[in-house]
């Protein structure tokens, strides 16, 4: 019994002895909760913070991805500079009176644009063409460096198209011309001057509620071409074409001034004089002899246009005349000079609503050689498939002397398309 | 002889003059043109030589070039050549876009029929209503559209339309995306109330 109540006394001091014990032990797990709780709420905290630093990032960043989408976008729409391509190109079928029919490749005239901001503009014209014999002819038709100086002017520097006149500057390409052939006189080799080399300034004017556009220009100007017919020389042609040389040291200076008293009716004048000479031999017999120092001689232009567009109507025509002094100088190869005059008068009518245009036009170019001349009358009718892709077909009857290719008949047909 | 040399200096020192005159003023590219003027403008020149070309056949870069090189073409001045680039950037968005931008604005009219038609119609409708560009459908005539009810004409303005058989096709909101759904309801009273046979 005693021995029992001892163990129980001591039971009971043991665990009077443990039981501080386990309360401190449990203070001390209570502590370490508490701070496992503040731990965890910290950790929570701090993923929280994570996740919301992580969204902000992940908005941010898109943020960031759509502002360099719309900055690549708005560089790509309005960048400083600026490159374009446009142009033109025809192909087609030829019929000559008395003569094989052939498919041609008119032309293909890609035009390049090089623009910085509204300052200054590259132009540049190649044309392409398939010769008879299949080979390739590349030419520069026109290479400027425009300065926009202000509203009202702008200096082009370079080779250029002629501003005499409206045809060979503005109504020459396949898509724009409502013929599928230039007009005679107004090719590269007839009375208009088809491009120089220089300088030009032209813009546009208002003028007491009407409309004025001008150019003026000095450029190097035109060469001659003389023929050799076995006995003596006889001037030939002019060649004006934009020559990178000035052969005969005198500049040719020019312009054309035109008004719009009213809207769509456009009037100009033009004019150019200057010097040209010899620099060229035809000799189809090889027995020419060799062309001394050829002497500068007077070389004028003159030219009236006029366009008007009139409801369905389109009228327009055009008179041009180049003319080359004599030179009675010795040595000189051809003394006599020459005059090559050509005009021409042209009414389109356009079938609203439909996609027809038809077109007559008639033509007449005199030069010093009879062989040359024609009279022309032709008459064509166009399709639109758009308004820059012309399906034409034309007749001509030409006049000239007989047993020329002047003389010859044409059905021509055309697809144009300016892009 | 003396004349020509007479005619020839007379000749240099003009063009001398002139471009000592001109001083380099490039405006700050691109500089802004008025919608309406611009309009008239292309109304007027672009068919001088050749057929004209629709505002949607090009992107606004495309026709910046076009245009700056259709000034030195056909001689048009420094504004007019602002003024139809605005009209020709501002007529080639597409009805989807236009609508979608127009979607949020949901303004209510503020604008008269007769301002509308002026601002917006009249360069190539005419004020006359008669067409002032070849093709441009004669609000007077026998087969006028306006035999087509409110509702087809409001999609057409919406939407914009291509007569058939005609060389180019009317701009969504005739190519002034601001006009709201009233502006157009507003503008096609007044087409019905002046332009009426």
């Amino acid at each position: 019994m005693q021995l029992k109540q001892v163990y129980i006394n001591r039971m009971m001091t043991g665990i009077l002895l443990v039981l501080p014990m386990n309360v401190m032990a449990d203070a001390a797990y209570d502590t370490l909760q508490r701070q496992v709780e503040i731990l965890q709420k910290q950790l929570q905290d701090v993923q929280q913070s994570m996740e919301s630093y992580q969204k902000k990032s992940d908005s941010e960043n898109d943020k960031a991805e759509l502002e360099k989408k719309v900055e690549q976008a708005s560089e790509w729409t309005s960048p400083n500079t600026l490159i374009h391509m446009s142009g033109y190109a025809d192909v087609g079928y030829t019929d000559v009176e008395n003569d094989d029919g052939s498919f041609n490749v008119g032309t293909f005239s890609p035009i390049f644009h090089f623009q910085y901001r509204d300052l200054v503009m590259l132009e540049s014209e190649l044309e392409f063409k398939v010769e008879a014999n299949g080979e390739t002819d590349v030419a520069l038709e026109y290479l400027t460096v425009d300065l926009f100086l202000n509203d009202y002017m702008v200096l082009v520097a370079g080779k250029f198209l002629s501003p005499v006149g409206q045809f060979r500057q503005n109504i020459h390409p396949s898509w724009i011309n409502k013929m599928p052939s230039a007009v005679p006189g107004f090719g590269h080799d007839g009375a208009a001057p088809v491009s120089d080399l220089g300088i030009q300034l032209r813009g546009g004017l208002p003028i007491y509620g009407m409309r004025a556009n001008y150019a003026v220009y000095v450029a190097n100007g035109p060469e001659l071409i003389a023929e050799w017919d076995g006995t003596e020389f006889e001037l030939d042609g002019i060649e004006a074409e934009g020559f990178g040389d000035d052969s005969d040291g005198d500049k040719v200076i020019g312009g054309r001034i035109a008004l719009l008293p009213i809207p769509k009716l456009e009037i100009g004048i033009s004019a150019a004089t200057g010097k040209a000479a010899v620099n060229k031999v035809e000799d189809d017999s090889n027995t020419a002899p060799a062309i001394g120092t050829e002497q500068a001689r007077d070389y004028d232009v003159l030219g009236f246009d006029v366009a008007w567009q009139l409801n369905n109507f389109d009228i327009r025509g055009e008179y041009v005349q180049s003319k080359v002094g004599d030179d009675n100088s010795a040595g000189v190869s051809a003394s006599e000079g020459g005059k090559w005059t050509s005009w021409y008068t042209q009414l389109a009518y356009r079938f609203l609503p439909g996609k027809y245009e038809a077109v007559l036009r008639y033509a007449d170019f005199d030069s010093p050689h009879a062989s040359a001349d024609q009279e022309q009358i032709a008459i064509g009718l166009n399709y639109l498939f758009a308004n820059n892709v012309i399906g034409k077909i034309a007749y001509e009857n030409n006049k000239g002397v007989a047993g020329n290719t002047s003389d010859q008949d044409h059905i021509l047909f055309q697809l144009a398309y300016g892009f | 002889m003396k004349t020509r040399q007479i005619v020839n200096n007379t000749f240099k020192t003009i063009a001398c003059s002139l471009i000592l005159y001109a001083t380099a003023q490039a405006a700050d590219y691109p500089a802004p043109g008025d919608f309406q003027k611009g309009a008239k403008a292309w109304a007027n020149n672009c068919g001088r030589c050749h057929n004209i070309r629709g505002a949607r056949e090009l992107r606004d870069d495309q026709w910046i070039s076009t245009v700056y090189h259709m000034r030195v073409r056909a001689g048009l001045t420094g504004q007019e050549s602002r003024d139809i680039l605005t009209f020709l950037q501002g007529s080639n968005t597409p009805a989807h876009a236009i609508n979608a931008i127009q979607a949020e604005k949901s303004v209510a009219t503020t604008t008269s029929g007769k301002s509308i038609y002026n601002q917006t119609c009249i360069a190539c409708h005419g004020a006359d209503g008669r067409g002032g560009l070849p093709g441009v459908p004669d609000f007077l005539s026998d087969n006028s559209p306006m035999s087509k009810s409110d509702d087809i004409l409001l999609q057409n303005i919406l939407n914009g339309y291509h007569t058939p058989g005609n060389s180019m096709a009317m701009p969504p909101k005739g190519g002034n995306p601001n006009l709201t759904q009233a502006d157009m309801e507003e503008v096609l009273r007044y087409i019905r109330q002046v332009f009426k046979k």
